[in-house]
Protein backbone atom coordinates (compact mmCIF):
# COMPACT_ATOMS: atom_id res chain seq x y z
CA UNK A 1 0.00 0.00 0.00
CA UNK A 2 3.05 2.12 1.14
CA UNK A 3 4.63 1.55 -2.28
CA UNK A 4 1.56 2.19 -4.21
CA UNK A 5 1.33 5.68 -2.57
CA UNK A 6 4.85 6.31 -3.03
CA UNK A 7 4.92 5.33 -6.57
CA UNK A 8 1.81 7.22 -7.53
CA UNK A 9 3.04 10.34 -5.68
CA UNK A 10 6.38 9.82 -8.13
CA UNK A 11 3.90 9.79 -10.83
CA UNK A 12 1.98 12.54 -10.18
CA UNK A 13 5.71 15.00 -9.17
CA UNK A 14 6.93 13.60 -12.66
CA UNK A 15 3.83 15.12 -14.36
CA UNK A 16 3.70 18.23 -12.61
CA UNK A 17 7.19 18.63 -13.67
CA UNK A 18 6.85 18.10 -17.36
CA UNK A 19 3.71 20.03 -17.52
CA UNK A 20 4.41 23.43 -17.93
CA UNK A 21 1.27 24.44 -19.76
CA UNK A 22 -1.56 27.12 -17.99
CA UNK A 23 -4.42 24.64 -16.58
CA UNK A 24 -8.05 26.05 -16.47
CA UNK A 25 -10.95 24.14 -15.01
CA UNK A 26 -14.66 25.37 -14.19
CA UNK A 27 -17.99 26.72 -15.16
CA UNK A 28 -18.76 26.59 -18.59
CA UNK A 29 -20.42 30.18 -18.48
CA UNK A 30 -17.22 31.49 -17.22
CA UNK A 31 -15.81 29.40 -20.04
CA UNK A 32 -16.51 30.68 -23.51
CA UNK A 33 -14.48 34.25 -22.89
CA UNK A 34 -11.81 32.45 -20.78
CA UNK A 35 -11.16 29.67 -24.00
CA UNK A 36 -11.32 32.71 -26.85
CA UNK A 37 -8.73 33.94 -24.26
CA UNK A 38 -6.71 31.50 -24.21
CA UNK A 39 -6.76 31.18 -28.15
CA UNK A 40 -5.65 34.84 -28.38
CA UNK A 41 -2.42 34.38 -25.83
CA UNK A 42 -1.57 31.19 -27.46
CA UNK A 43 -0.85 32.81 -30.91
CA UNK A 44 0.32 36.30 -29.34
CA UNK A 45 2.72 34.89 -26.67
CA UNK A 46 2.92 31.28 -27.44
CA UNK A 47 1.55 29.93 -23.95
CA UNK A 48 0.15 26.67 -23.50
CA UNK A 49 -2.88 26.70 -22.26
CA UNK A 50 -5.70 23.99 -21.07
CA UNK A 51 -9.09 25.09 -21.02
CA UNK A 52 -11.19 22.32 -19.46
CA UNK A 53 -14.82 22.40 -17.65
CA UNK A 54 -15.01 19.65 -15.70
CA UNK A 55 -17.50 20.21 -12.87
CA UNK A 56 -19.26 23.20 -13.13
CA UNK A 57 -17.98 26.04 -10.82
CA UNK A 58 -17.37 23.47 -7.69
CA UNK A 59 -14.95 21.46 -9.90
CA UNK A 60 -13.41 24.73 -10.38
CA UNK A 61 -13.34 25.10 -6.84
CA UNK A 62 -11.82 22.00 -5.77
CA UNK A 63 -9.08 21.33 -8.87
CA UNK A 64 -7.91 25.00 -7.73
CA UNK A 65 -7.94 24.18 -4.01
CA UNK A 66 -6.19 20.65 -5.27
CA UNK A 67 -3.82 22.41 -7.08
CA UNK A 68 -4.37 20.10 -10.34
CA UNK A 69 -4.86 23.56 -12.22
CA UNK A 70 -3.66 27.07 -11.89
CA UNK A 71 -7.12 29.15 -12.54
CA UNK A 72 -10.30 27.85 -11.17
CA UNK A 73 -13.33 29.27 -13.14
CA UNK A 74 -16.32 29.91 -11.28
CA UNK A 75 -19.67 31.26 -12.10
CA UNK A 76 -20.63 32.86 -8.43
CA UNK A 77 -18.94 34.46 -5.60
CA UNK A 78 -16.45 32.77 -3.66
CA UNK A 79 -17.77 31.64 -0.25
CA UNK A 80 -15.72 30.97 3.02
CA UNK A 81 -17.21 27.69 3.09
CA UNK A 82 -15.34 26.59 -0.37
CA UNK A 83 -12.34 28.93 1.16
CA UNK A 84 -12.62 26.29 4.36
CA UNK A 85 -12.51 23.41 2.55
CA UNK A 86 -8.97 24.20 1.48
CA UNK A 87 -7.67 25.79 4.19
CA UNK A 88 -3.82 25.44 2.45
CA UNK A 89 -4.90 26.67 -0.68
CA UNK A 90 -5.64 30.19 0.37
CA UNK A 91 -8.04 30.59 -2.42
CA UNK A 92 -8.64 33.77 -3.93
CA UNK A 93 -11.11 35.38 -6.20
CA UNK A 94 -10.66 37.67 -9.00
CA UNK A 95 -13.66 39.22 -10.52
CA UNK A 96 -13.44 39.77 -14.60
CA UNK A 97 -17.44 40.06 -15.14
CA UNK A 98 -20.84 39.92 -14.17
CA UNK A 99 -23.77 37.66 -15.06
CA UNK A 100 -27.13 36.77 -14.11
CA UNK A 101 -28.76 33.36 -13.87
CA UNK A 102 -32.25 33.66 -15.51
CA UNK A 103 -34.96 31.04 -15.49
CA UNK A 104 -35.28 30.17 -19.15
CA UNK A 105 -38.23 28.44 -20.54
CA UNK A 106 -38.94 26.31 -23.38
CA UNK A 107 -40.73 28.39 -26.84
CA UNK A 108 -43.85 26.87 -26.14
CA UNK A 109 -44.22 28.47 -22.60
CA UNK A 110 -43.05 31.33 -23.20
CA UNK A 111 -45.54 31.45 -26.45
CA UNK A 112 -48.93 30.52 -24.11
CA UNK A 113 -48.35 33.61 -22.25
CA UNK A 114 -45.57 33.21 -19.32
CA UNK A 115 -43.29 35.56 -19.35
CA UNK A 116 -42.58 36.52 -15.68
CA UNK A 117 -42.16 34.20 -12.41
CA UNK A 118 -42.12 35.28 -8.65
CA UNK A 119 -40.18 33.84 -6.14
CA UNK A 120 -43.00 32.29 -4.67
CA UNK A 121 -43.98 30.10 -7.52
CA UNK A 122 -40.08 29.55 -8.42
CA UNK A 123 -40.63 27.53 -4.67
CA UNK A 124 -43.36 25.92 -5.64
CA UNK A 125 -42.08 24.44 -8.45
CA UNK A 126 -38.92 23.26 -6.53
CA UNK A 127 -41.06 21.66 -4.16
CA UNK A 128 -43.43 20.56 -6.64
CA UNK A 129 -46.26 21.55 -5.33
CA UNK A 130 -46.99 23.58 -8.84
CA UNK A 131 -46.98 21.24 -11.30
CA UNK A 132 -48.97 22.78 -14.45
CA UNK A 133 -47.81 25.88 -16.12
CA UNK A 134 -52.02 26.83 -16.03
CA UNK A 135 -50.83 28.05 -12.33
CA UNK A 136 -48.52 30.42 -13.65
CA UNK A 137 -51.11 32.04 -16.62
CA UNK A 138 -50.28 29.24 -19.41
CA UNK A 139 -51.55 26.55 -21.01
CA UNK A 140 -52.33 23.53 -19.55
CA UNK A 141 -49.15 21.43 -19.68
CA UNK A 142 -47.01 20.21 -17.18
CA UNK A 143 -44.24 21.28 -16.04
CA UNK A 144 -41.25 19.56 -17.10
CA UNK A 145 -38.32 20.89 -14.90
CA UNK A 146 -34.42 20.18 -15.43
CA UNK A 147 -32.67 21.13 -12.20
CA UNK A 148 -29.37 22.81 -12.43
CA UNK A 149 -26.86 20.15 -10.90
CA UNK A 150 -25.90 21.24 -7.42
CA UNK A 151 -22.44 22.12 -7.38
CA UNK A 152 -22.94 24.46 -10.57
CA UNK A 153 -22.34 27.97 -9.49
CA UNK A 154 -26.02 28.84 -11.58
CA UNK A 155 -27.61 26.44 -9.16
CA UNK A 156 -26.51 27.78 -6.01
CA UNK A 157 -26.81 31.42 -7.08
CA UNK A 158 -30.56 30.32 -7.73
CA UNK A 159 -30.70 28.23 -4.70
CA UNK A 160 -29.88 31.49 -2.45
CA UNK A 161 -31.79 33.80 -4.25
CA UNK A 162 -35.25 31.23 -3.82
CA UNK A 163 -34.46 30.29 0.18
CA UNK A 164 -32.17 32.91 0.84
CA UNK A 165 -29.22 30.45 1.41
CA UNK A 166 -28.83 27.46 -0.68
CA UNK A 167 -28.19 25.05 2.13
CA UNK A 168 -31.84 25.50 3.14
CA UNK A 169 -33.27 24.32 -0.42
CA UNK A 170 -35.41 21.16 0.43
CA UNK A 171 -33.99 17.98 -0.97
CA UNK A 172 -35.40 17.66 -4.25
CA UNK A 173 -35.02 14.75 -6.84
CA UNK A 174 -35.60 16.03 -10.55
CA UNK A 175 -34.04 15.48 -14.11
CA UNK A 176 -30.59 17.23 -13.61
CA UNK A 177 -28.73 19.54 -16.15
CA UNK A 178 -25.07 20.07 -15.83
CA UNK A 179 -23.16 22.75 -18.60
CA UNK A 180 -25.15 25.36 -19.98
CA UNK A 181 -25.29 23.69 -23.91
CA UNK A 182 -26.97 20.72 -22.20
CA UNK A 183 -29.28 22.85 -20.45
CA UNK A 184 -30.63 24.81 -23.60
CA UNK A 185 -30.79 22.03 -25.57
CA UNK A 186 -32.77 19.91 -23.41
CA UNK A 187 -35.11 22.91 -22.92
CA UNK A 188 -35.72 23.84 -25.99
CA UNK A 189 -36.00 20.29 -27.29
CA UNK A 190 -38.97 19.48 -24.25
CA UNK A 191 -42.52 20.91 -24.47
CA UNK A 192 -43.67 22.30 -21.19
CA UNK A 193 -39.75 22.51 -19.84
CA UNK A 194 -38.33 25.17 -17.68
CA UNK A 195 -34.48 25.33 -16.29
CA UNK A 196 -31.67 28.00 -14.82
CA UNK A 197 -29.26 28.86 -16.66
CA UNK A 198 -27.22 31.74 -17.46
CA UNK A 199 -28.89 34.73 -18.76
CA UNK A 200 -26.54 35.41 -21.79
CA UNK A 201 -27.05 31.81 -22.93
CA UNK A 202 -31.21 33.05 -23.32
CA UNK A 203 -31.11 33.37 -26.75
CA UNK A 204 -34.89 33.96 -26.98
CA UNK A 205 -35.16 31.78 -29.56
CA UNK A 206 -34.31 28.32 -27.94
CA UNK A 207 -35.47 29.29 -25.17
CA UNK A 208 -36.56 32.72 -23.28
CA UNK A 209 -35.45 33.82 -19.97
CA UNK A 210 -38.35 34.96 -17.67
CA UNK A 211 -38.58 37.94 -15.67
CA UNK A 212 -39.28 37.81 -11.88
CA UNK A 213 -42.47 39.70 -10.34
CA UNK A 214 -41.16 40.92 -7.41
CA UNK A 215 -44.56 42.01 -5.90
CA UNK A 216 -46.58 44.25 -8.96
CA UNK A 217 -42.58 44.84 -10.64
CA UNK A 218 -41.64 43.14 -13.43
CA UNK A 219 -37.36 42.99 -13.34
CA UNK A 220 -35.63 41.84 -15.93
CA UNK A 221 -32.02 41.04 -16.46
CA UNK A 222 -31.52 43.84 -18.76
CA UNK A 223 -27.59 44.88 -18.29
CA UNK A 224 -28.48 47.81 -16.46
CA UNK A 225 -30.71 45.34 -14.00
CA UNK A 226 -27.83 43.03 -13.41
CA UNK A 227 -25.47 45.64 -12.66
CA UNK A 228 -26.78 47.68 -10.17
CA UNK A 229 -28.36 43.89 -8.78
CA UNK A 230 -31.66 45.54 -9.37
CA UNK A 231 -32.32 41.66 -11.11
CA UNK A 232 -31.69 39.41 -7.29
CA UNK A 233 -29.65 37.06 -9.55
CA UNK A 234 -27.09 38.86 -10.65
CA UNK A 235 -23.43 36.96 -9.78
CA UNK A 236 -20.20 37.77 -10.41
CA UNK A 237 -18.11 35.80 -12.42
CA UNK A 238 -14.57 35.03 -11.01
CA UNK A 239 -11.22 33.71 -11.74
CA UNK A 240 -10.04 31.76 -8.56
CA UNK A 241 -6.11 30.85 -7.61
CA UNK A 242 -4.37 29.53 -4.84
CA UNK A 243 -3.35 33.10 -3.23
CA UNK A 244 -2.85 35.85 -5.51
CA UNK A 245 -2.26 34.88 -8.96
CA UNK A 246 1.50 34.65 -10.20
CA UNK A 247 3.68 33.80 -13.12
CA UNK A 248 1.25 32.02 -16.34
CA UNK A 249 -1.67 32.70 -14.65
CA UNK A 250 -0.97 36.38 -13.55
CA UNK A 251 -0.40 36.98 -17.18
CA UNK A 252 -3.96 34.77 -17.97
CA UNK A 253 -5.52 37.27 -15.29
CA UNK A 254 -4.00 40.65 -16.47
CA UNK A 255 -5.26 39.55 -19.92
CA UNK A 256 -8.74 39.12 -18.93
CA UNK A 257 -8.97 42.27 -17.15
CA UNK A 258 -7.34 44.04 -20.20
CA UNK A 259 -9.47 45.91 -22.42
CA UNK A 260 -9.35 42.93 -25.56
CA UNK A 261 -10.30 40.38 -22.20
CA UNK A 262 -12.98 42.57 -21.17
CA UNK A 263 -14.18 42.83 -25.12
CA UNK A 264 -14.74 39.37 -24.69
CA UNK A 265 -16.70 39.61 -21.72
CA UNK A 266 -19.57 41.97 -23.18
CA UNK A 267 -18.95 39.62 -26.69
CA UNK A 268 -20.20 36.61 -24.69
CA UNK A 269 -23.36 38.84 -23.49
CA UNK A 270 -21.68 39.48 -20.33
CA UNK A 271 -20.82 42.87 -18.13
CA UNK A 272 -17.44 43.99 -18.41
CA UNK A 273 -15.74 45.45 -15.38
CA UNK A 274 -16.41 49.08 -16.34
CA UNK A 275 -20.41 48.62 -17.40
CA UNK A 276 -20.35 46.89 -13.67
CA UNK A 277 -18.74 50.13 -11.96
CA UNK A 278 -20.85 53.03 -14.62
CA UNK A 279 -24.10 51.08 -14.10
CA UNK A 280 -23.74 49.89 -10.36
CA UNK A 281 -26.08 52.01 -7.75
CA UNK A 282 -24.88 52.11 -4.40
CA UNK A 283 -26.03 48.59 -2.67
CA UNK A 284 -29.17 49.14 -0.50
CA UNK B 1 30.50 -18.43 -17.27
CA UNK B 2 28.35 -20.48 -19.80
CA UNK B 3 30.29 -23.40 -18.84
CA UNK B 4 29.07 -22.81 -15.30
CA UNK B 5 25.60 -22.33 -16.64
CA UNK B 6 25.68 -25.48 -18.14
CA UNK B 7 27.16 -27.43 -15.31
CA UNK B 8 24.34 -26.09 -12.83
CA UNK B 9 21.65 -27.02 -14.98
CA UNK B 10 22.29 -30.37 -14.79
CA UNK B 11 23.30 -33.25 -17.51
CA UNK B 12 20.49 -33.57 -19.23
CA UNK B 13 19.86 -30.32 -20.46
CA UNK B 14 21.87 -28.39 -23.46
CA UNK B 15 21.78 -25.09 -22.41
CA UNK B 16 20.26 -23.94 -18.94
CA UNK B 17 19.33 -20.47 -19.05
CA UNK B 18 19.66 -18.28 -15.80
CA UNK B 19 17.73 -18.06 -13.31
CA UNK B 20 17.27 -14.50 -13.01
CA UNK B 21 17.26 -12.61 -16.34
CA UNK B 22 16.79 -9.48 -16.33
CA UNK B 23 13.85 -9.45 -18.70
CA UNK B 24 11.93 -12.12 -16.43
CA UNK B 25 12.59 -9.13 -13.53
CA UNK B 26 10.78 -6.73 -15.23
CA UNK B 27 7.82 -8.99 -16.61
CA UNK B 28 7.69 -9.73 -12.87
CA UNK B 29 7.73 -6.62 -11.40
CA UNK B 30 5.07 -5.34 -14.35
CA UNK B 31 2.89 -8.49 -13.60
CA UNK B 32 2.87 -7.52 -10.02
CA UNK B 33 2.71 -3.58 -10.19
CA UNK B 34 -0.94 -4.11 -12.67
CA UNK B 35 -2.03 -6.72 -10.14
CA UNK B 36 -0.80 -4.56 -7.22
CA UNK B 37 -2.83 -1.60 -8.82
CA UNK B 38 -6.22 -3.95 -9.16
CA UNK B 39 -6.04 -4.83 -5.20
CA UNK B 40 -4.71 -1.18 -4.42
CA UNK B 41 -7.27 0.22 -5.49
CA UNK B 42 -9.99 -2.02 -4.17
CA UNK B 43 -8.12 -1.11 -0.78
CA UNK B 44 -8.45 2.02 -1.05
CA UNK B 45 -12.08 2.37 -2.09
CA UNK B 46 -12.93 -0.20 0.79
CA UNK B 47 -10.79 2.02 3.04
CA UNK B 48 -12.30 5.26 1.98
CA UNK B 49 -15.39 4.11 2.18
CA UNK B 50 -16.21 2.57 5.83
CA UNK B 51 -17.62 5.33 7.73
CA UNK B 52 -20.73 5.40 5.36
CA UNK B 53 -21.17 1.20 6.25
CA UNK B 54 -19.83 1.99 9.74
CA UNK B 55 -23.08 4.65 9.74
CA UNK B 56 -25.26 2.65 7.26
CA UNK B 57 -24.76 -0.60 7.18
CA UNK B 58 -26.80 -2.41 4.76
CA UNK B 59 -29.45 0.53 4.21
CA UNK B 60 -26.40 2.18 2.52
CA UNK B 61 -27.23 -1.12 -0.36
CA UNK B 62 -30.73 -1.33 -0.02
CA UNK B 63 -31.87 2.14 0.98
CA UNK B 64 -34.43 4.17 -1.35
CA UNK B 65 -33.28 7.14 -1.05
CA UNK B 66 -30.34 9.87 -1.37
CA UNK B 67 -30.27 13.68 0.05
CA UNK B 68 -27.18 13.92 0.50
CA UNK B 69 -27.47 17.41 2.23
CA UNK B 70 -29.86 15.45 4.95
CA UNK B 71 -27.31 12.89 5.08
CA UNK B 72 -29.57 9.72 3.32
CA UNK B 73 -27.66 7.54 1.50
CA UNK B 74 -29.35 4.71 0.10
CA UNK B 75 -27.74 3.72 -3.75
CA UNK B 76 -30.57 0.77 -4.73
CA UNK B 77 -32.49 3.00 -6.78
CA UNK B 78 -28.92 3.69 -8.97
CA UNK B 79 -28.41 0.04 -8.55
CA UNK B 80 -31.72 -0.24 -10.44
CA UNK B 81 -30.78 2.31 -12.93
CA UNK B 82 -28.06 0.78 -13.65
CA UNK B 83 -29.18 -2.54 -13.90
CA UNK B 84 -32.19 -1.69 -16.32
CA UNK B 85 -30.04 0.32 -18.64
CA UNK B 86 -28.03 -2.73 -19.20
CA UNK B 87 -30.73 -5.15 -19.49
CA UNK B 88 -32.29 -3.14 -21.72
CA UNK B 89 -29.10 -2.55 -23.98
CA UNK B 90 -28.36 -6.11 -23.91
CA UNK B 91 -31.98 -7.46 -24.66
CA UNK B 92 -31.38 -5.13 -28.02
CA UNK B 93 -27.77 -6.12 -28.25
CA UNK B 94 -27.49 -9.75 -28.04
CA UNK B 95 -29.51 -11.46 -30.44
CA UNK B 96 -28.51 -8.83 -32.96
CA UNK B 97 -24.80 -9.05 -32.17
CA UNK B 98 -25.06 -13.12 -31.54
CA UNK B 99 -26.96 -13.07 -34.92
CA UNK B 100 -24.41 -11.02 -36.82
CA UNK B 101 -21.45 -13.03 -35.12
CA UNK B 102 -23.04 -16.16 -37.10
CA UNK B 103 -23.39 -14.30 -40.07
CA UNK B 104 -19.74 -13.53 -40.11
CA UNK B 105 -18.19 -16.59 -38.58
CA UNK B 106 -20.37 -19.13 -40.80
CA UNK B 107 -21.45 -17.23 -44.03
CA UNK B 108 -19.17 -14.82 -45.03
CA UNK B 109 -16.02 -15.92 -46.99
CA UNK B 110 -13.09 -14.91 -45.32
CA UNK B 111 -12.10 -11.55 -47.23
CA UNK B 112 -15.35 -10.01 -46.73
CA UNK B 113 -15.35 -11.38 -43.11
CA UNK B 114 -12.07 -9.76 -41.42
CA UNK B 115 -13.57 -6.53 -43.57
CA UNK B 116 -16.79 -6.36 -41.73
CA UNK B 117 -15.30 -7.53 -37.96
CA UNK B 118 -13.07 -4.23 -38.92
CA UNK B 119 -16.18 -2.06 -39.41
CA UNK B 120 -18.16 -3.49 -36.81
CA UNK B 121 -14.75 -3.45 -34.26
CA UNK B 122 -14.35 0.34 -35.40
CA UNK B 123 -17.76 1.18 -33.76
CA UNK B 124 -15.96 0.10 -30.52
CA UNK B 125 -13.12 2.91 -31.13
CA UNK B 126 -15.81 5.32 -31.45
CA UNK B 127 -15.60 7.76 -27.80
CA UNK B 128 -18.27 7.22 -25.84
CA UNK B 129 -18.87 11.43 -25.43
CA UNK B 130 -19.56 11.11 -29.25
CA UNK B 131 -22.40 8.70 -28.72
CA UNK B 132 -23.67 10.88 -25.86
CA UNK B 133 -23.68 13.83 -28.19
CA UNK B 134 -25.27 11.69 -31.12
CA UNK B 135 -28.03 10.86 -28.29
CA UNK B 136 -28.47 13.91 -27.31
CA UNK B 137 -28.43 15.46 -30.87
CA UNK B 138 -30.35 12.93 -32.50
CA UNK B 139 -31.95 9.59 -30.05
CA UNK B 140 -32.93 11.94 -27.40
CA UNK B 141 -35.56 13.97 -29.49
CA UNK B 142 -36.72 10.77 -31.76
CA UNK B 143 -38.08 8.66 -28.66
CA UNK B 144 -39.26 11.75 -27.08
CA UNK B 145 -41.65 12.55 -30.37
CA UNK B 146 -42.21 9.00 -31.14
CA UNK B 147 -43.35 7.83 -27.41
CA UNK B 148 -45.31 10.85 -27.39
CA UNK B 149 -48.66 8.61 -26.94
CA UNK B 150 -46.96 7.38 -23.82
CA UNK B 151 -46.23 11.06 -22.44
CA UNK B 152 -42.86 10.61 -21.44
CA UNK B 153 -41.60 13.49 -19.32
CA UNK B 154 -38.76 14.18 -21.68
CA UNK B 155 -36.54 12.42 -23.94
CA UNK B 156 -34.46 12.03 -20.42
CA UNK B 157 -35.37 8.05 -20.29
CA UNK B 158 -33.92 4.70 -19.15
CA UNK B 159 -34.85 3.89 -22.79
CA UNK B 160 -32.63 6.31 -24.13
CA UNK B 161 -29.77 5.56 -22.76
CA UNK B 162 -30.54 1.73 -22.89
CA UNK B 163 -30.68 2.44 -26.42
CA UNK B 164 -27.23 4.22 -26.66
CA UNK B 165 -25.70 1.37 -24.89
CA UNK B 166 -26.94 -1.60 -27.25
CA UNK B 167 -24.94 0.50 -29.84
CA UNK B 168 -21.81 0.72 -27.83
CA UNK B 169 -21.62 -3.03 -26.35
CA UNK B 170 -22.47 -4.70 -29.94
CA UNK B 171 -19.22 -4.52 -31.02
CA UNK B 172 -17.93 -6.41 -28.04
CA UNK B 173 -20.63 -8.66 -28.42
CA UNK B 174 -19.90 -9.43 -32.59
CA UNK B 175 -16.19 -9.63 -32.01
CA UNK B 176 -16.21 -12.29 -28.73
CA UNK B 177 -19.17 -14.28 -30.60
CA UNK B 178 -17.56 -14.57 -33.79
CA UNK B 179 -14.05 -15.43 -31.94
CA UNK B 180 -15.90 -18.10 -30.04
CA UNK B 181 -17.57 -19.58 -33.17
CA UNK B 182 -14.86 -19.52 -34.98
CA UNK B 183 -12.73 -21.58 -32.21
CA UNK B 184 -14.95 -24.60 -32.92
CA UNK B 185 -12.79 -26.99 -34.88
CA UNK B 186 -13.58 -27.09 -38.98
CA UNK B 187 -13.68 -30.48 -38.85
CA UNK B 188 -16.98 -30.91 -37.15
CA UNK B 189 -18.77 -28.85 -39.17
CA UNK B 190 -16.76 -30.59 -42.05
CA UNK B 191 -18.18 -34.38 -40.06
CA UNK B 192 -21.76 -32.76 -39.84
CA UNK B 193 -22.19 -31.87 -43.26
CA UNK B 194 -21.14 -35.21 -44.02
CA UNK B 195 -23.98 -36.77 -42.46
CA UNK B 196 -26.26 -34.91 -44.43
CA UNK B 197 -26.92 -31.86 -42.11
CA UNK B 198 -27.42 -28.57 -43.95
CA UNK B 199 -25.67 -25.53 -43.16
CA UNK B 200 -28.31 -24.35 -40.88
CA UNK B 201 -28.96 -27.43 -39.06
CA UNK B 202 -24.28 -27.40 -38.66
CA UNK B 203 -24.66 -24.39 -37.10
CA UNK B 204 -27.67 -25.23 -34.54
CA UNK B 205 -26.66 -28.13 -33.71
CA UNK B 206 -23.01 -27.69 -33.76
CA UNK B 207 -21.43 -25.06 -34.10
CA UNK B 208 -23.61 -23.18 -31.40
CA UNK B 209 -23.85 -25.50 -28.86
CA UNK B 210 -19.71 -25.90 -28.90
CA UNK B 211 -19.53 -22.22 -28.34
CA UNK B 212 -22.06 -21.63 -25.92
CA UNK B 213 -19.46 -20.79 -23.30
CA UNK B 214 -17.76 -18.41 -25.52
CA UNK B 215 -21.03 -16.85 -26.34
CA UNK B 216 -22.50 -16.19 -23.04
CA UNK B 217 -18.97 -14.92 -22.38
CA UNK B 218 -19.53 -12.20 -24.86
CA UNK B 219 -22.98 -10.66 -24.16
CA UNK B 220 -21.44 -11.05 -20.04
CA UNK B 221 -18.14 -8.84 -20.86
CA UNK B 222 -20.53 -6.76 -23.26
CA UNK B 223 -23.05 -6.43 -19.69
CA UNK B 224 -19.58 -4.99 -17.99
CA UNK B 225 -18.86 -2.93 -20.63
CA UNK B 226 -22.65 -1.63 -20.34
CA UNK B 227 -22.78 -1.66 -16.37
CA UNK B 228 -19.87 0.70 -16.68
CA UNK B 229 -19.98 3.57 -19.42
CA UNK B 230 -20.07 6.80 -18.02
CA UNK B 231 -20.12 9.49 -20.46
CA UNK B 232 -23.14 8.43 -22.92
CA UNK B 233 -25.35 7.49 -20.67
CA UNK B 234 -25.00 10.87 -18.50
CA UNK B 235 -25.84 12.68 -21.50
CA UNK B 236 -29.45 11.48 -22.01
CA UNK B 237 -30.70 9.62 -18.79
CA UNK B 238 -31.58 12.79 -17.02
CA UNK B 239 -29.57 12.17 -13.57
CA UNK B 240 -32.53 11.82 -11.52
CA UNK B 241 -32.16 10.62 -8.05
CA UNK B 242 -34.32 8.59 -6.17
CA UNK B 243 -36.33 6.87 -9.21
CA UNK B 244 -37.38 3.77 -7.57
CA UNK B 245 -40.16 2.15 -9.35
CA UNK B 246 -43.40 1.21 -7.13
CA UNK B 247 -44.00 -1.73 -9.50
CA UNK B 248 -40.50 -3.42 -10.22
CA UNK B 249 -41.87 -4.88 -13.28
CA UNK B 250 -44.34 -2.37 -14.91
CA UNK B 251 -42.48 -0.96 -17.68
CA UNK B 252 -43.18 2.71 -16.94
CA UNK B 253 -39.90 3.66 -15.67
CA UNK B 254 -38.37 2.64 -18.77
CA UNK B 255 -39.90 6.09 -19.75
CA UNK B 256 -39.20 8.40 -17.18
CA UNK B 257 -35.72 9.59 -16.61
CA UNK B 258 -32.98 7.82 -13.69
CA UNK B 259 -29.92 7.85 -12.44
CA UNK B 260 -26.66 4.90 -12.50
CA UNK B 261 -24.07 4.37 -10.21
CA UNK B 262 -21.77 5.69 -13.03
CA UNK B 263 -24.02 9.04 -13.62
CA UNK B 264 -23.80 9.64 -10.27
CA UNK B 265 -20.19 9.43 -9.90
CA UNK B 266 -19.80 11.45 -13.01
CA UNK B 267 -21.75 14.49 -11.72
CA UNK B 268 -20.78 17.51 -10.32
CA UNK B 269 -22.07 16.15 -6.80
CA UNK B 270 -18.13 14.54 -6.11
CA UNK B 271 -17.02 17.93 -5.81
CA UNK B 272 -18.99 19.07 -3.06
CA UNK B 273 -19.00 15.59 -1.19
CA UNK B 274 -14.92 16.35 -1.48
CA UNK B 275 -14.01 16.99 2.50
CA UNK B 276 -16.87 16.24 3.84
CA UNK B 277 -16.33 12.63 5.17
CA UNK B 278 -19.87 11.01 5.29
CA UNK B 279 -20.73 12.30 1.61
CA UNK B 280 -17.47 11.36 0.20
CA UNK B 281 -17.42 7.81 1.63
CA UNK B 282 -20.71 7.68 0.42
CA UNK B 283 -20.10 8.28 -3.01
CA UNK B 284 -16.53 6.31 -2.98
CA UNK B 285 -19.01 3.30 -1.84
CA UNK B 286 -20.91 3.28 -4.80
CA UNK B 287 -17.51 3.10 -6.75
CA UNK B 288 -16.38 -0.05 -5.09
CA UNK B 289 -19.85 -1.61 -5.73
CA UNK B 290 -19.28 -0.60 -9.14
CA UNK B 291 -15.86 -1.98 -9.45
CA UNK B 292 -16.95 -5.36 -7.88
CA UNK B 293 -20.04 -5.95 -9.72
CA UNK B 294 -18.32 -5.03 -13.43
CA UNK B 295 -15.24 -6.86 -11.81
CA UNK B 296 -17.51 -10.17 -11.26
CA UNK B 297 -19.69 -9.83 -14.63
CA UNK B 298 -16.24 -10.14 -16.60
CA UNK B 299 -13.98 -12.72 -14.41
CA UNK B 300 -17.52 -14.67 -15.11
CA UNK B 301 -17.33 -13.89 -18.48
CA UNK B 302 -13.89 -14.46 -18.81
CA UNK B 303 -14.34 -17.87 -17.13
CA UNK B 304 -16.75 -19.16 -18.98
CA UNK B 305 -14.70 -18.44 -22.15
CA UNK B 306 -11.92 -20.58 -21.33
CA UNK B 307 -14.04 -23.48 -19.47
CA UNK B 308 -13.41 -26.58 -21.72
CA UNK B 309 -16.45 -27.48 -23.09
CA UNK B 310 -17.74 -31.07 -22.50
CA UNK B 311 -17.64 -32.74 -25.51
CA UNK B 312 -20.54 -32.26 -27.98
CA UNK B 313 -22.60 -35.60 -27.45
Amino acid sequence: MRILTVLFALGFTAVALRAEALKINGSTTVNLPVAEAAEDLRAEKEMEIQVDTQGGSSGGISSAGEGRVQIGMISKPLADEDKAKYPDANLTATQIGEDAVAIVVSPDVWESGVHAISKEQAQGIYESRIKNWKELGGEDRRIVFFNKEPGRGTWEVFANWAYGDHKKAPPASFPEVGGNEETRNKVSSTRGAMSQLSSSWADGSQVYALAIKEGDEIIEATPANIAGHKYAMSRPLNLVTRGEPGGQAKVFVDYMLSEPGQKLMVKHGYLSMAMLKADAEPAP
Amino acid sequence: MIRAQVAAGGAGQVAARPRFSAIACLSWACTLLAVACLFGMLALFAWQSVPIWEKEGLSYLAGKQWFYRNEIFGMLPMVYGSLAVAAIALVLAAPVGLGAAVGISEYLPNSLRLGAKVGIELLAGVPSVVYGLLGILFLRNWLYEGLDYFEPLSGDMLLTGGILLAVMVLPTIVTLGDDALRAVPFVHRQAARGLGLTRGETILHVALPQARGGLIAAVLLGLGRAMGETIAVFLVIGRQDNQWPERLWSLQPVIEAGQTLTTKLGGSEINIAYGTTLHWAAMVGLGLVLMLVVGLLTWLGAWLSRRKEPDAA
